[in-house]
């Protein structure tokens, strides 16, 4: 196995590529009662179109897929649900999609090889029928509509809107009630033959575990296959253009609530982890608590609490997200134009920028405090080809310099946009 | 054991948790005082303006200044209802000293930053600062608007509402917007001089941090050296002190903007007997504590009629809440559908099964108590607020020896008290 270390926060993780093509990344925790185990695939919402390297078959699913298999990997033949089975040991379970994976996990404090067992047998062993796919859409269609209601997601799916004319992000997760009933289970089979190859797969495993008696464990528990190389995936050609400056809707919300975009038309793998680094000391910069902006804003009202700050990027898409509650978003967009532009022409205060700098090394540190965050933090981060630690050992190479280059290069006029979601008259 | 409690003065604790698992230290700070209507908006004021500046830190931006420069910190402060309590909660969370790129003794600092914020505040000309009462009373405004926001949370808050009509814990905990506007930087002053000086204060640490340095700490500190000792007035809850009454059970029906209705249904646990407590958290995650129960069983999956379906036991209340979200068509098959599955608790129509599961999953909570720092610290001041003492260990104990018969017996005393439906 290949260990890697960080001295800075005392941790160390595993790794171990199997024959088959599965990654497999252990982080040991000694003294932590719970452990935690997440099997991903890299199978999201946004890869909809793709070629099966077994037949050479060109497929193109319905939105919602990834996100339906997902639900129904659970089912068993003999008419149980492997969820149940799994709470039934105390053990607590759960699986989600996004936009570029799907995952399956569990957390326990006792019954983990039980628990194991379990996960392990129900995602290698897929069950469809007409009839369980037909039943899961009505439940499938009671999660869009608790979506439907929910204005933090439709300000996310506006803003998407905004910044892409044609890209696979833009689909809702679970795709829409049309959609999916176009689904069946040889979708399903397709989809799952696919995706669910080792050589597609990641699973990440934090507790106090012995590596070396893990890794056998699950070793013990995978079905033999053959590894079956890339999947080719076909997307949209990207745009360099956002496909609309504004979308506003009205929902029964009682204060405005915005959330202003950047796309980063950059979007490449090099120095991903610098740029990410620089960007979110820009972001702290820019309307972070102690900047002057935002004491500003919030002591004339104008907003309530600190907006949220994200970069959210895979190959795909790459975009700054700002979001938060405010009576006049258009204000908040036009100060933080003025106060980027400020910082464009006079370049970054060096205390300012040290010290946010600092405190975005504090932030990465505390993910290392739970099982959970760690795991999820390491699939996720493998899924886009990035070992967690280099946030960690990369901090100290970010200068202030570089942060200025990345202000020019990415938070330009041409790429920026708002979506606001306005109170019901 | 890792837990030391001290008394400072009368009606001020230190409690220190020890613990090496973490990357940070957390402090927390909570004044407990009763819920009472005339003062619940104030004290949801007290604690918006308190953090916006001290006597040593007068803005918001040198707070924050101050703790970006110690890599992050994060300072939180909200207002929550436990029982019948009003409680401000101050917590502080900064990296342990042994991961600093750099050495530096941050423990002294957070200490006195928090207790700064909590007693110290700027004042002028003897009372809160105007700008500053006026800002928080428009934040706090929008908040007590936006509580219809999140329709499951807007329905389960109604629902408590219409259940505890005219008594403390119908409250709303950010107060209400009528009562704002009279509030000026002179009265909502003088309440926090009322507050600070009858309230319950516990101060929490949790992490790696040496306790005698920090009981010195905390006693040399001067806004502790300036607090009175206090008879201190809160309320204890517990499944004694919670009688019950029998009523008809209320039925309310509101109208919104919603695609998806929402169901909750409270209930009344008319149980006083001492430990009760333990049957009536496994009789809650029968009934609906995970996908194994009832409710999930046959709400959701045997029927499709939710995507949400479970239940959850507000221990100091001696009530259980059972909350589902439905197609609105199907209110009265899902209604018809929960009460059956209550009528079957009562003729003890659960399996043995049933039972391990509920205790399993009830019995890996607990053992998550230790996991994270605000979990265990709101698990040992949950002990100070009901008056008991019972260890982790114990509290695992109690809860495997529940008996079928026991969670039958409390299912016959358990009845409907409201139903609520948000629909459109």
């Amino acid at each position: 196995m290949k260990i890697i270390e960080s001295l800075k926060i005392k941790e160390k993780a595993y790794i171990e590529k199997l024959e088959n093509g599965m990654t497999i990344i252990i982080v040991p925790k000694k003294n932590t009662k719970k452990k935690y185990i997440i099997w991903g695939t890299h199978f999201g919402s946004i890869d909809n179109r793709f070629i099966m390297p077994q037949t050479g078959e060109e497929v193109f699913i319905p939105d919602g897929v990834a996100h339906f298999l997902e639900h129904k990997m659970f089912e068993q033949p003999n008419g149980t649900n492997s969820l149940d089975t799994l709470m039934a040991l105390g053990i607590d379970a759960n699986a989600y999609t996004t936009n570029d994976h799907t995952a399956y996990l569990f957390e326990c404090t006792d019954n983990f090889y039980e628990g194991l067992d379990e996960l392990m047998d129900y995602v290698q062993h897929p069950y469809f029928t007409d009839e369980n796919v037909e039943k899961e859409k009505g439940i499938i269609g009671q999660e869009i509509n608790m979506y439907d209601d929910d204005p933090s997601w439709q300000l996310y799916m506006n803003a998407l809107d905004c910044l892409y004319k044609e890209n696979p992000i833009k689909i809702d997760i679970a795709g829409s009630i049309e959609s999916i009933s176009k689904i069946t289970p040889d979708v399903l089979y397709k989809c799952y033959n696919t995706f669910y190859n080792p050589s597609n797969m990641t699973m990440v495993i934090c507790g106090d575990f012995e590596p070396e008696q893990i890794l056998q464990e699950i070793k013990n528990r995978l079905l033999p296959k053959e590894n079956q190389g890339e999947i080719k995936r076909i997307y949209p050609p990207k745009e360099n253009e956002k496909n609309k400056s504004e979308k506003v809707s009205k929902m029964e919300v009682s204060t405005p609530m915005f959330m202003i975009g950047y796309k980063d038309t950059q979007n490449n793998k090099e120095n991903i982890i610098q740029k990410h680094i620089a960007i979110e000391i820009l972001l702290n910069m820019i309307i972070g608590k102690s900047s002057n902006l935002y004491q500003q804003l919030y002591e004339n009202g104008t907003l309530l609490s600190q907006p949220d700050l994200d970069y959210e990027f895979t190959d795909q898409y790459a975009h700054i997200l700002i979001s938060g509650f405010s009576k006049d978003p258009k204000l908040v967009k036009q100060k933080i134009d003025e106060t980027i532009q400020k910082m464009q022409e006079n370049g970054l205060d060096d205390e300012h920028f040290n010290r946010i700098k600092k405190k975005i090394y504090g932030d990465y540190v505390v993910e290392y405090n739970s099982v959970a965050d760690i795991s999820r933090m390491f699939l996720a981060d493998s899924m886009k080809g990035i070992n967690s630690f280099d946030y960690i050992e990369e901090f100290e190479t970010v200068s202030k310099e570089y942060a200025e280059a990345v202000l020019k290069d990415i938070f330009k006029e041409e790429n920026e946009a708002i979506s606001i979601i306005e109170p019901n008259e | 054991m890792n837990y030391q409690k001290e008394e400072i003065k009368q009606g001020i604790t230190l409690h220190n948790l020890h613990t090496e698992n973490f990357k940070t230290n957390l402090y927390a700070v909570f004044l407990t005082i009763p819920l009472q209507r005339e003062t619940t908006t104030l004290n949801a004021l007290i604690g918006a303006v308190l953090r916006r500046g001290t006597q040593n830190l007068q803005t918001q931006e040198q707070i924050s200044k101050q703790l970006e420069g110690m890599y992050g910190a994060s300072f939180n402060c909200g207002i929550e209802k436990t029982g019948d309590n009003h409680v401000l909660k101050f917590y502080l969370e900064t990296l342990s000293d042994e991961f600093l790129p750099e050495p530096e003794n941050l423990t002294e600092k957070c200490i006195s930053i928090i207790l700064d914020i909590a007693f110290n505040p700027l004042t002028v000309n003897g009372t809160f600062k105007p700008e500053y009462v006026e800002g928080e009373k428009k934040n706090l405004k929008q908040i007590i608007e936006s509580k219809i926001d999140n329709k499951a949370k807007y329905a389960y808050d109604r629902c408590i509402e219409e259940m505890f009509k005219n008594k403390p814990y119908g409250l709303y905990k950010f107060g209400y917007v009528e009562d704002l506007e009279k509030i000026t930087p002179e009265t909502l002053y003088k309440q926090y001089q009322q507050l600070i000086a009858n309230c319950k204060i516990d101060i929490f640490c949790s992490g790696r941090i040496n306790s005698k340095e920090l009981s010195e700490q905390i006693k040399q500190n001067s806004n502790i050296k300036k607090l009175q000792e206090r008879k201190p007035q809160y309320i204890v809850n517990n499944e004694k002190t919670e009688q019950k009454e029998d009523i008809e059970v209320n039925t309310v029906e509101e109208s919104m903007q919603v695609t998806q209705g929402k169901l909750v249904i409270g209930l009344d646990i008319k149980d006083t007997q001492e430990n009760s407590r333990y049957v009536a958290s496994v009789y809650s995650a029968i009934l609906g504590g995970g996908a194994n129960s009832k409710l999930f069983q046959n709400v959701r999956e045997k029927q499709s009629l939710a995507y949400t379906a479970g239940s959850s036991y507000l221990k100091p209340k001696s009530s259980i809440f059972i909350r589902c979200g439905i197609e609105i068509q199907n209110y009265k098959k899902a209604l018809d559908t929960i009460k059956e599955q209550l009528e079957d608790m009562k003729n003890g129509k659960f399996s043995e099964e049933d039972l391990e599961n509920a205790k399993k999953l009830i019995i890996a909570s607990i053992d998550s108590i230790t996991e994270e720092q605000d979990t265990e610290i709101t698990y040992y001041y949950g002990q100070e607020l009901s008056d008991r003492f019972v260890t982790v260990e114990d509290y695992k104990k109690y809860i495997s020896e529940v008996t079928s018969k026991q969670v039958t017996e409390l299912a016959n005393k358990i009845q409907i008290n409201t139903i609520y439906f948000l629909k459109d």
